[in-house]
């Protein structure tokens, strides 16, 4: 049955990875830091050469649900309720937000395009528990293995969305 | 690698216990519920004058507003409900009205009770 584990995994990766960074970089998290906290992780990873805007970036994914958290979430819920649970991880996603002191217009927009991704990808035999490693795979390249070269990739990304922070 | 978590879900769902699979209208009926919950959270919050977009700059405005987050709320209450397989009369239809203008009530009457936006240069940056 569906595809190879290990290509699925590293397909959901791939998915997962331009998912969050694509939405996260759209609602401008490079721009600007949501919170103190995010603000500190961003001038700490500058300090190490690293690029501020990345660094925000970084900070505002662990201070607040963001599309990261989202795409997270709606696979877990897809995985137990199918696409009314990638609904609902949206919703729960939307109520963390506020209690982050954030928005929530990035964590409620991914977690509704990865249920939608991961209900295209399904034909071609992803199924949402790839998903859910593969997420997981997503946020440790980009903070877990070597946070100032991801910082500067993000900010070139952010560059290209016109969304780099303008300090 | 999965087997362990496939045959947790399996049998929680044979079980019951998650509802997976449950729902017992047709995926038109699904589709269709879905659509009069957002429009109809849409249009309720319109009429109690809930601006129809937040204001600007849009991407960091904690502002409610008709399209954002009132459609959210409405098809993430709906999404609770029909995986329960309580669609009430109609394949749902009448739940998703229902929703739809207790959503538009909620953004209107309660939200900023319950979520206030944070108080500037407290926690929040900038």
């Amino acid at each position: 049955m569906g595809m190879n584990e290990i290509i699925g995994i590293i397909f959901a990766t791939v998915i997962c990875w331009l998912n969050f960074v694509i939405v996260d970089t759209y609602f401008g998290l490079p721009e600007q830091p949501g919170v103190k906290g995010a603000r500190i992780i961003g001038e700490s990873i500058k300090k190490r050469n690293g690029d501020i805007a990345g660094g925000f970036f970084q900070g505002n994914i662990l201070c607040s649900p963001d599309a990261s958290a989202g795409t997270l979430m709606a696979s877990i819920g897809y995985l137990l309720l199918g696409i009314p649970g990638g609904i609902l991880a949206a919703f729960l996603v939307f109520i963390g937000n506020r209690l982050c002191a954030d928005p929530g217009y990035a964590g409620t927009t991914g977690a509704l395009t990865a249920t939608i991704l991961i209900f295209i990808f399904s034909f071609i035999g992803l199924t949402p528990e790839m998903f859910i490693v593969g997420m997981v795979i997503a946020i440790l390249t980009i903070q877990g293995i070597d946070q100032v070269r991801a910082s500067i990739i993000l900010g070139k990304i952010a560059d290209k969305f016109n969304r780099h922070a303008k300090e | 690698m999965f087997e362990l978590v496939h045959i947790t879900i399996n049998s929680a769902a044979q079980a019951n216990v998650f509802g997976l699979a449950n729902i017992t209208i047709s995926y038109f009926d699904i589709i269709l519920a879905y659509l009069v919950a957002i429009i109809v959270s849409i249009l309720i919050a319109l009429i109690l004058r809930v601006p129809l977009l937040p204001g600007k700059p849009m991407r960091y405005s904690f502002d409610v507003s008709a399209v954002y987050p009132t459609p959210i709320i409405a098809i993430g209450i709906f999404s609770l409900f029909l995986v329960l397989n309580y669609t009430f009369m109609y394949n749902g239809l009448v739940l998703a009205v229902i929703i739809g203008v207790c959503s538009g009530l909620f953004v209107k009457y309660l939200f900023n009770y319950i979520f206030p936006s944070p108080i500037e240069g407290d926690d929040g940056d900038e």
